[in-house]
């Protein structure tokens, strides 16, 4: 690619080893030395002062170890077989047969159920199901109360012992700024509200449901994220899915990152414009796709498409991955698209106020055309809102799905995001920001667990959240068990080798995410 | 070609990626391949919900992961070694038996399984594919069909060398060689001869 005089945002991919090739750099571009670290895994995307970026920014994925990937495979195979072999038994009534079937009668008729599609479901899952579900019954806070349950017919169907776990560490909720509590000023003010104003409000934005308390959430929350207006929802994945689809239509082309979450893909999808993928925040492949689509415009008429919209993510939850976001603006205006950045999870828990991703990189907000985010995550409460200029949200109050359709947000929950969102503008919103279950458990830690195919084959993983609501003592240890566990399971990959803190100076402006 | 129900096998395409522009586009239906078409939400229910990607059919991934490779040369290996120690096995014998053995189960699995044992949200569209069909959304000539297409040939060229090319075997070898190979050919693709495995 032929690199622009200056502000260029693409960089040449570096080899293997982590060094770029001769007489390539480019733009003050510095080569990192730390890039060069002969880590086991590939490197991607080291960056440096690029001049987008006000501070280094370092984000690197390690990739798994061959031996791994292939003894995971190897245990798929086998489980696999394993499964075959027990459906051949479930079928000849050698042995009890638990699931879905059709009757008797019905076998000669098309089939009800896909049982093929349900074998990961019926040899895979049913086996390890013990660890998701698992009902709690207290407030998801820096510890959750885990009701107990037995299983005698290995997973097929539960049965409540009645004693509780009490005091599990919790590190599978979004609770990242702590506010899910049952104390406090929040809980205090979210009751007052609800005897004044009840609990439901009975009716759509558009009808009657519009309360003053609507507008001044958004107002406030129009104010917290440094844009023109917002518009609030009552669910998250529904300001998603239903206001993507009130923006582009039929003739517009959608670039969507590969990780992003279902409710943007169900936005996608729904509008009926044309989706495009590009790799996982890798800036190349975006600007591939923004350059051949203005380019070749629409695939047979060629006709210049109507808008185009990107879509990402503020922190990408499952990954772990922040966004590139200065890249991705100067992308943006480089070649007119639109932007649509979903911050469901770094909203409150990014950057040094705690607006956001925008914030964390220190960029306008006005470079962002459409800022969504949730209140889910470190609101404590439930909805989502839009954030924008003034005609963009005014064009939303009378086109979205949700506002026409959807009943608006409950008054204790607004209650519960305003208290909280004044507490993170009052003060320092910093947060800590960031096989193998059942052993948690054990340990009385709870975490999130995901496998294939939910995540590629080989990249099952297990999913940490750490709140405000965690204090040191807590994490201290969590650390100690996940250490053990780590050892006990053998699930320690990574090769680099631990470098002690003191041994650089760390303060708090640097990006590092990873020890070298 | 089976004639009806030509909406369930989408027609396939080559990889073009020396010509500019068609990025995802290249299987060649008349609809895109994330389809344009509204979807319901109800019917959309259980879409990549909880997913750490955005592909709609895992399976057509599997075979560009890393180390599967290495994991089916390890596995072929591992069924010559297991074939070479039963001790009234004559060299010749091992080496057909390993090449009957491999083409079988991969004829089973890649040619005969069809559909994915997970749920996807594409709505059944893979349903009446089998793996070979499915891989990387039916474009053909990728590095893993070339790859998975190799494999049976350098076997039957090693079984005949340790044959001794002796002709019993060699029909063997050959008739094996010959079930596992045409059913990668793109014109094979979707093919169902005489309705066999059809639904």
């Amino acid at each position: 690619m032929r690199p622009e005089p200056g502000g260029c945002c693409c960089r040449r991919p570096l080899r293997a080893n982590g060094c770029v090739k001769n007489g390539e750099l480019r733009n003050g571009y510095v080569r990192s030395s730390t890039a060069t670290a002969a880590a086991a895994g590939q490197i991607h995307h080291v960056t440096e002062n690029g001049g987008l970026y006000k501070r280094p920014f370092n984000e690197v994925f390690e990739e798994t170890p061959m031996l791994v990937a292939v003894l995971t495979y190897v245990g798929y195979g086998v489980l696999t077989l394993f499964g075959y072999l027990r459906d051949f038994l479930r079928h000849w009534r050698i042995e009890k047969c638990h699931h879905a079937t059709e009757r008797e009668e019905q076998k000669d008729f098309v089939s009800l159920y896909q049982d093929f599609e349900n074998f990961y479901t019926r040899n895979l899952y049913m086996r390890i199901r013990d660890n998701w579900n698992r009902p709690i019954c207290s407030v998801p806070g820096a510890r959750v109360d885990i009701m107990e349950r037995k299983s005698h017919d290995y997973n097929w169907s539960f049965k409540y012992t009645g004693n509780i776990i009490k005091g599990v560490i919790n590190m599978g909720s979004y609770n990242y700024l702590g506010f899910a509590r049952n104390t406090g000023s929040c809980q205090e003010a979210a009751a007052e509200v609800l005897k004044e104003y009840g609990a439901g409000v009975c009716s759509t934005r558009q009808e009657i449901g519009n309360l003053d308390k609507h507008e001044e959430l958004e107002k406030l929350v129009a104010r917290f994220l440094g844009v023109e207006a917002a518009m609030t929802y009552g669910m998250g994945f529904a300001t998603n899915s239903m206001n993507i689809p009130a923006l582009v239509g039929k003739g517009c082309l959608i670039l969507s990152d590969e990780l992003n979450h279902a409710s943007l893909v169900l936005g996608a999808r729904l509008s009926g414009a044309t989706i495009r993928i590009f790799k996982h925040n890798n800036m190349q492949s975006l600007e591939k796709l923004l350059k051949d689509a203005i380019v070749y415009g629409q695939p047979r008429t060629r006709r210049p498409w109507k808008k185009i919209l990107i879509l990402v993510e503020g922190i990408y939850s499952m990954e772990g991955s922040i966004v590139r976001l200065p890249e991705v603006i100067a992308l943006k205006k480089k070649y007119k698209a639109y932007l649509y950045l979903d911050e469901a999870h770094s909203i409150g828990a990014l950057g040094p106020s705690g607006r956001g991703v925008v914030d964390y990189f220190g960029l306008d907000p006005e470079d962002v055309d459409v800022m969504m985010g949730t209140f889910t995550k470190s609101f404590g409460a439930a909805g989502g809102y839009i954030g924008g200029k003034k005609e963009l949200i005014d064009y939303l109050r009378t086109h979205s799905h949700s506002a026409v359709y959807a009943t608006s947000m409950s008054p204790p929950v607004m209650e519960q995001i305003i208290t909280s969102m004044k507490c993170i503008m009052g003060q320092d919103g910093t947060s800590l920001g960031s096989a193998f279950g059942r052993e948690m458990l054990k340990r009385n830690i709870g975490v999130v667990v995901v496998g294939f195919p939910a995540t590629p084959i080989i990249e099952s993983r297990a999913r940490f959240c750490l709140s405000a609501a965690h204090t040191k003592e807590i994490l201290d240890t969590a650390l100690k068990e996940i250490d053990e566990v780590g050892d006990l399971l053998q699930l320690k990959y990574s090769r680099r080798r631990l470098v002690p803190l003191l041994d650089r100076p760390f303060d708090e402006t640097t990006y590092e995410e990873t020890e070298d | 070609m089976t004639g009806d129900a030509a909406d369930s096998v989408p027609p396939i395409g080559r990889a073009q990626t020396a010509k500019g522009g068609h990025f995802l586009e290249t299987t060649g239906v008349s609809a895109p391949l994330c389809p344009s078409r509204t979807v319901r939400a109800s019917e959309a229910g259980r879409m990549n919900v909880g997913v750490a990607h955005s592909e709609v059919n895992p399976n057509t991934r599997v075979m560009n992961s890393r180390g599967i490779w290495l994991a089916y040369i390890i596995l072929v290996g591992l069924l010559h070694v297991v074939l070479l120690s039963i001790p009234f096995f004559s060299i010749p014998v091992v080496w057909t038996l390993t090449n009957v053995i491999h083409n079988l189960a991969m004829y089973i699995f890649l040619h005969t399984v069809k559909g994915t044992p997970f749920e996807t949200p594409d709505q059944g569209k893979a349903r009446l594919l089998t793996h070979w069909e499915q891989m990387d959304y039916g474009l053909q000539f990728t590095s893993s069909r070339k790859f998975l297409s190799i494999s049976p040939i350098v076997l039957y060229l090693l079984a005949s060398f340790y044959t001794k090319y002796d002709a019993a075997h060699f029909i063997i070898n050959t008739a094996s060689l010959l079930s596992v190979l045409l059913p990668k050919l793109p014109q094979f693709h979707g093919v169902r001869l005489f309705g066999i495995n059809k639904y």
